[in-house]
């Protein structure tokens, strides 16, 4: 999979958003490849470690907006998750395939394109750097 | 045996022109297991639906995978399509071409069209069917608290044919309801007396709640009522504690605390206003009255309100000369910016400060000093009467009840997270719900509101006895299960108890009505023992498979 | 009680119509709601998310979903383009008589693949997609702009539908519905800024509304440079614009949350950016909402006192005339971009509602209670009232009185039934 980038997407928020996006015409790299989720509590460490094994250059998780889960605390735990995932990675050397959350609503298409242009900047500058 | 999946591509008319569906069509049929491909044009009206119906018929398919425009519209059209071709509903994955791939995207998309059709057959491999079953739901409902609010929901559950229990702390209701009958001519003792005479309702004073375990549907509530222990199943649970109110006396007004240190002036309440002006035998009559509230507290539609009909019938009761001094005067509630206009008419003076004023005893009367930033000069006024600033706090025990069941408080403790989906009754637990002023500063219309969706919401839960419910969507693996308890500590809707199946060993049994499906039980479990039909770790781990081999 | 065959009509497909319905469908019940405009969701459903890094509380989002619960509801028939043009009969057996609009493209058929706005001959084309979030998602053909409707014979667009479901030859459609209660969730009319022609809305392009701005935030996402090609750094929102003063004696609810929330949205994005707000009294009460002013009350400068005036000067800055009343006299600023906090007004068809369905109109113009203590009733047995129609109200408390006009209805249609069986 060259450059792949996984986005786990909420049903609640960054999926309906990414419709959105689509709807309203507004372009994000191809690369992305979105994986629905009922809640981004639901991802777990093994899911993003996978993506990266499997070759993907970036895992984004994408929940909804803080004080606004659906599922209350789901986003949260999401967050730690992701956060205790990038530290895996940095102790054991990988760095440069990013994994990132970001925290949008149903009805913010363009903070799913930021979000999606941000990582793939992210990715690029890491390759540059080396 | 190898799964018969059928993919169903729909090019949406002709509308998606940067796909090559033919080319598409013929990747996707060596995508391995892959029984059939079938393009089909409008799939989603009838004409669609009817051939996808024979298609899957025809080819004996037991898994199903549509290519299209997005679940979020049209999901519940193919599951019907499934269902009435004798298929599960939950047999069938989309591949969201249209939205996320053609719409999203310049230029010829076919690949990454092709790469999400295998991310969904390889989903659709592993889909298991969900069952329905009807599960028995108890017909009585809880009503914690005995004021007005509680009151109001218990006849009103009654007249929908439910069976409440009002279970006040105090030994009568209604103790704390006394400013609703002035403010708003309610008669509350009339609305009392119609629950107690009311056979579906039952009325448990001097009793306490001490322990609730269940879920929607099934709660088990221990309660404690004079030294004695009652056990009682409710289908559901109303929490209608009301608030209470507090002189601001100690925060920061400078004033002695005690009201007896003055002798001459008086600090009152503004309920000790109320029955002051009610009182017909008493003859003070105090020349000049200081409201002041608002500063200590920004939820202050209650004190607004308050201030406004006390000031006013003050005036035409005593003639008094009349000063409020606050910081904003709170006229977000129905009525009450008229109220505010002619409270100003008659002669009540507003005086608005940034600052709390200062206030001293001075010669046998109350000297308020502020700022007013009208006149942008220090004024001072000496009153007869000073109605102190009033601030909201839950009742007592709100952090209690609530931990009992699990469910968080708001900020300033009050029931009910800020969140916006809870609003404007429920809890994050099914089966769980709040009216009137223990989930904030609320006016009556606010309240009558609460109790009417309160009572929806729990007659559509309860009114028929059972529900149809999906079970055993989400389940631990008896096998895997070490009660490590970590799904319980977690879960945010309380569906999590440990429990016994079949007489085996105790396990984490979900409960489905009060289960959410969001996964986060799944995702915790150290021994990965949750399965979660749909969004299971093998059938998302396979979806990253596919896109790893593409 | 045996209410499974039982009607309800909902007018009006706003949040509170929407709640309404919602909850009467779940209850068993039939449901036409009726919407005179193309696409459901009122006002509520073009509002943008103002989310920072948390949640801003202002349950747009929660609009979307309930949006998309209620159409796919199978007990919720959804009527667009329709007015109701007569009412007979009375509680539990009204016969009302509707008007449908031809639409031209049947909404069930259109499935919004593009290839008919390909094909008009027209500029601008006479069939386009409707807003990204309108629902139905149904592509929309211009009467106005549609040369066919000057008397050609252009067919270009019908001969390219796959679904065929574009019809010409349809006329506004009639029929009568019967159904035991009605509940009216008509909603509100923005107050029209130019009515106070001293702020120079409609004359100077950088006067906005509140209610521009949210379409602005919904469509861009950020803030639009000024026609000068300016990004706004200094930026003003003037409250209480329609509420509170002569004609319209009530507060709007609404302007002081969703002026701080998007002014905080503004800090977030932009953070140099400078915001005043111009105000009367704060309406900070309801649920998170304190916190939130806490937070940006630093950040965000705040006047009280409301400004009178607003002129352009030639460089295209707008100059505010206000009076500072910590100085005690009259000052002038200058902003890039001023957006005035307007109002909520009654409907203005809610007139001719009142009529056809003898109901009443309050002093201030919007639908008249019968009860004091109950806002959902109206003098006439079996028409309820939900949302801002009764008076102004924020998106939960709409939907809060959508579901309490859904349980009176139930419950009154409930006691209908039950004398009637009784007797």
């Amino acid at each position: 999979m060259n450059g792949r980038i996984i986005a786990f997407c909420c049903e609640h928020s960054a999926y309906p958003a990414a419709d959105l996006a689509g709807k309203l015409g507004l372009h994000y790299p191809e690369t992305l490849r979105i994986i629905r989720v009922p809640c981004a509590g639901r991802v777990d460490v093994i899911h993003m470690l996978r993506a990266l094994e499997k070759g993907a250059s970036a895992v984004l998780v994408l929940g909804c907006e803080d004080g606004a889960c659906h599922h209350i605390t789901g986003n949260i735990r999401a967050r730690e998750r992701v956060k205790h995932c990038d530290m895996l990675l940095r102790e054991i050397g990988i760095d440069g395939r990013p994994v990132v959350m970001f925290n949008l609503s149903p009805n913010a298409p363009h903070k799913f394109v930021k979000a999606a242009n941000e990582i793939t900047k992210i990715i690029k500058e890491s390759r540059e750097a080396r | 045996m190898e799964a018969r999946i059928g993919v169903f591509i729909c090019n949406c008319g002709g509308g998606m022109k940067n796909i090559d569906f033919d080319a598409a069509g013929a990747k996707v049929a060596k995508i391995r297991g892959v029984t059939c491909v079938n393009l089909i044009s409008d799939l989603c009206l009838e004409e669609g639906t009817e051939k996808m119906a024979a298609r899957i018929r025809a080819e004996n398919l037991d898994k199903v995978v549509v290519a299209g425009c997005s679940p979020q519209f049209k999901e519940h059209v193919f599951r019907n399509v499934l269902e009435n071709a004798g298929l599960d509903g939950h047999l069938l994955c989309m591949a969201n071409i249209r939205e996320q791939c053609s719409w999203a995207h310049d230029g010829d998309v076919t690949e990454k069209a092709v790469d999400l059709v295998k991310m969904a057959v390889y989903k659709a491999r592993l889909l298991r069917p969900v069952e329905k079953q009807d599960i028995a739901v108890d017909r009585k409902v809880l009503v914690v608290g005995g004021g007005f609010s509680a009151v109001a929901s218990a006849l009103r559950l009654s007249r929908v044919g439910l069976r409440p229990t009002v279970l006040e702390k105090e030994a009568v209701l209604g103790t704390s309801s006394e400013e609703l009958q002035r403010f708003y001519g309610f008669d509350v003792s009339s609305m009392i007396g119609a629950a107690e005479g009311d056979a579906n309702i039952e009325v448990l004073t001097s009793a306490r709640m001490t322990a609730a375990k269940g879920a929607a549907g099934d709660f088990l509530v221990t309660i404690m009522r004079e030294g004695e222990e009652i056990s009682r199943k409710y289908g559901a649970i109303v929490f209608a504690t009301g608030y209470r109110t507090e002189l601001a006396l100690d925060s920061g007004l400078g004033l002695p605390a005690e009201n007896e240190a003055v002798s001459g002036p008086k600090i009152v309440s503004q309920e000790q206003l109320f029955d002051m002006l009610n009182d017909p035998f008493t003859d003070t009559k105090p020349r000049t009255i200081g409201f002041v509230f608002g500063f200590s507290d920004e939820n202050s539609r209650f004190p607004t309100l308050a201030t406004l009909n006390n000031a006013l019938a003050a005036k035409k009761e005593w003639d008094s000369e009349i000063y409020v001094f606050c910081r904003d005067v709170e006229v977000d509630s129905e009525g009450v910016e008229k109220l505010y206009r002619e409270a100003r008419e008659c002669g009540v003076v507003f005086l608005k400060c940034e600052a709390l004023p200062r206030i001293a005893v001075d010669n046998g009367r109350i000297a308020i000093e502020a700022e007013d930033v009208f006149l942008g000069e220090d004024t001072v006024v000496a009153c007869d009467l000073l109605v102190a600033e009033e601030l909201l706090f839950p009742t007592e025990g709100t952090a209690a009840l609530s931990s009992l069941l699990n469910i968080r408080l708001d900020s300033r403790g009050f029931y009910q997270d800020e969140n916006v989906h809870l609003y404007p009754v429920a809890s994050e637990r099914k089966g769980v719900f709040f009216v009137g002023g223990c989930r904030g500063d609320l006016d009556m219309g606010r309240v009558l509101t609460d109790i009417s969706s309160a009572v929806m919401s729990i007659d559509k839960l309860l009114s028929s006895g059972t529900i149809t419910a999906e079970i055993e969507r989400v389940k631990a693996d008896p096998q895997k299960c070490v009660a490590c308890l970590t799904c319980i500590r977690v879960c945010p809707h309380g569906a999590v108890q440990l429990g016994r199946v079949d007489g085996g060993k105790e396990i984490a049994v979900i409960a489905d009505l009060a289960c959410d499906a969001c996964g986060i039980c799944a995702a915790v479990c150290p021994a990965k023992a949750i399965d979660f039909q749909g969004y299971r770790d093998d059938q998302l781990l396979a979806q990253i498979e596919a896109i790893g081999e593409s | 009680m045996d209410l499974e065959n039982k009607c309800v009509l909902v007018v009006g497909s706003g949040i509170s119509g929407i709640a309404s319905a919602l909850e009467l469908g779940n209850a068993g019940l039939h449901v036409y709601l009726l919407e005179k405009e193309a696409a459901v969701g009122g006002h509520a459903a073009s509002f943008c998310c103002k989310a920072t890094d948390v949640c801003s509380g202002c349950s747009a989002c929660v609009v979307r979903d309930k949006i998309k619960e209620a159409v796919l509801h199978p007990q919720v028939r959804l009527l667009t383009n329709s007015t109701i043009r007569k009412l007979s009969g009375e509680l539990g057996d009204f016969r009302v008589e509707i008007t449908q609009q031809p639409r031209y493209i049947d909404e069930e058929r259109c499935i919004a693949c593009g290839l008919c706005t390909e094909v008009c001959p027209t500029e601008p084309k006479a069939v386009y997609p409707p807003a990204a979030e309108a629902t139905p998602f149904s592509y929309i053909l211009d009467e106005g702009l549609c040369v066919r409707f000057k008397g050609e014979k252009c067919d270009l667009c019908r001969q390219s539908c796959p679904t065929k479901a574009i019809e010409f030859e349809v006329k506004a459609k009639e029929q009568e519905l019967s159904v035991g209660a009605i509940i009216v969730a008509t909603g509100f009319d923005v107050f029209d800024a130019r009515e106070k022609g001293s702020l120079g809305y409609g004359r100077y392009p950088n006067v906005v509304t509140g209610l521009d701005l949210e379409r602005t935030f919904s469509r861009e996402g950020c803030l639009k440079r000024t026609p000068e090609g300016k990004e706004p750094q200094e930026i003003a929102f003037i409250q209480c614009v329609g509420s509170r003063d002569e004609g319209h004696g009530y507060c709007s609810h609404v302007c002081c949350k969703y002026a701080m929330k998007l002014a905080g949205l503004i800090k977030y994005q932009r953070p140099d950016t400078q915001v005043t707000i111009f105000y009367i009294d704060l309406q900070t009460a309801g649920k998170g909402f304190a916190q939130f002013y806490e937070e940006y009350k630093e950040s965000i400068r705040f006047v009280r006192g409301v400004p009178v005036e607003i002129l352009q000067n030639a460089s295209g800055e707008l100059e505010v005339k206000f009076e500072d009343i910590s100085q005690g006299k009259v000052c002038r600023d200058t902003f890039d971009l001023v957006v005035l906090s307007v109002g909520i007004s009654p409907g203005k068809g809610s007139w001719d509602l009142a009529r056809i369905l003898g109901i009443n109109l309050a002093d201030d113009g919007f639908f008249d209670i019968a009860d004091p203590l109950n806002s959902n009733e109206t003098s006439v047995d079996g028409i309820f009232l939900a949302g801002t129609c009764q008076g102004p109200r924020d998106i939960p408390d709409s939907i809060a009185h959508g579901i309490a006009a859904a349980s009176e209805a139930i419950q009154v249609l409930g006691e209908f039934a039950g004398r009637r069986t009784g007797s």
